[in-house]
Parts: structure tokens; sequence; C-alpha cells
């Protein structure tokens, strides 16, 4: 919470022309966001991309965010989402035109070995991906989730419930079963 | 009061737990021209793969730049004689 406040008060500075303010908020939030893209996407360059783009949009348009209107947190992972999203389809649309130009998965999934998180979670929908990594990872409630995703609160529920589902399910009945006794 | 859909998993939140992201040090702007080169020098699937797996796939390859040559020899042979 006070880190939220500090990131806010910092954005503030940074509007009333405190270039300094800016480097503060890279510091601090940086490495949520690349986390989460990583995560999402499992590829280092198009992560680290986002994450500057993000700052670059940031820097354009300081003036549009609000504090009234939602903490800094969301509104830069509002802007690294869209920004993602606009990649990852750019990038489909190259693949079927081009697909030899479609990158070597650094890690690919041995279906013979036990499934681990990162595979489960690589292997969820793409709309419940982002709401699971930004509830568990990012510690957002399901309000500003929604607002990062623009999707009503209630879509946001029915995600994270079906994501659960579907990670226990990959993660193996038995196991899973063992694990929660 | 927030609802935890995660509550009473702990297993679930144990494995979830596991995975840690290492975060790469970059500065927050990078040059067009950094990422042009980071674009070209990124690995790519080889689009030959395919052929390099199978015996005769190996062999079309081999075949392929003497069939095409003779092709474009036959070519301009019938515009230019």
């Amino acid at each position: 919470m006070i880190l939220n406040e500090c990131e806010d008060q910092l954005m503030i500075a940074y509007q009333n022309g405190d270039e300094e303010a800016l480097k503060g908020i890279y510091i601090l939030l940086k490495p949520s966001l690349y986390s989460f893209i990583f995560r999402y996407t499992r590829d280092e360059q198009l992560s680290i991309d986002i994450v500057q783009d993000t700052f670059v949009k940031l820097q354009r348009y300081k003036h549009k965010y609000n504090p009234r209107n939602g903490k800094l947190k969301s509104y830069l992972f509002q802007i690294a989402y869209r920004l993602m999203i606009t990649k990852l389809n750019r990038r489909k649309k190259w693949r079927s035109l081009l697909p030899f130009l479609s990158p070597i998965q650094s890690e690919e999934l041995h279906h013979s070995d036990r499934i681990t998180i990162r595979e489960a979670i690589a292997k969820l929908p793409e709309i419940q991906r982002a709401a699971v990594l930004l509830f568990y990872y990012h510690d957002m409630p399901q309000e500003e989730i929604a607002k990062v995703l623009e999707i009503p609160k209630g879509t946001v529920k029915s995600r994270l419930h079906i994501a659960i589902k579907r990670l226990k399910e990959e993660l193996g009945g038995d196991e899973y079963e063992a694990g929660s006794l | 009061m927030r609802q935890d859909p995660f509550n009473k998993d702990h297993h679930l939140c144990t494995k979830l737990d596991e995975y840690h992201v290492d975060i790469p040090d970059f500065p927050m702007k990078a040059s067009r021209w950094e990422r042009f080169v980071n674009f070209l020098t990124s690995p790519a699937k080889d689009p030959l793969e395919s052929l390099i797996s199978t015996a005769d796939g190996v062999m079309l390859l081999k075949v392929a730049p003497i069939i095409g040559t003779v092709a474009w020899a036959f070519i301009q042979a019938f515009l230019f004689l």
C-alpha cells in the first residue's frame, strides 16, 4: 500500500516536471511489469521491448494519468497489456504469412515429464492466463484486473475460477490431491 | 472484503510460488537500431528442417539445384537460340 502511494507521488512529481521521479517509477515498477509480461509470453526480448514501450508511452501521455481514476501500477499494467496483445496479434499474422520467421521456443513442453507450473500457466488460454497472473503474482484486486483487462468484474471472477480449475487439472489430479491433504 | 479464490489451495499456491522470474538489467529506452539488431539476431526456425530430417528430403535438397540449373539452361536455350 505504501509502495503504491509512493509510486503515485512520484508520478505527480513527474507530471510537475521532476524528471528524476520517472527513474524512481521505473526502478519501482520495472520488475513487476517485466515479470507479468514474461510469465505471459515466456519471451525475454519481447518482454523487455514491451516494458520499454510502456515507459515511452507513459512519458508521451504523462498528463493523461489521473490518480483519482486508479493507481499508477494499474495504469501502467493496462498500457503494457494493450501493447502486448497488439504485438502478439501482429506476430501471429506475420507467422501465418512467413512461418519460418517463428522464433525457437527455448523451453519445449515435454509431455513425458510431469508438467511444471510454468507449462501449466503457458497452457492456459490467454484470457485466463492474464487474470491469474495479475491476481496471484501482482496482488491485484478483481476490480483492478477488470480495469487492466477492460472486462467486467464478473468476467474476471469466472476466468479466475476456470483458470484455477484448469491449473489443478494440468498439475495432475493424483499429485494435487496428495499435496492438498 | 477481498475474496481469494486461491484460499485453502495450499498446494496450488506452493506450486505457483515456485515460478520465479529473473529480471534482466535493461535501460528504460532502447534505440531503434538495437531493436533491429535484436530482431535480426534472434534465433528462428530452420525452414528446411523437415527436409533435413529424412533421407529423401536430403536427397531432394541435393538434386533440386541441379534440376533447377538444367531447367534454367533449357529456358535460356529456348529464348536465345
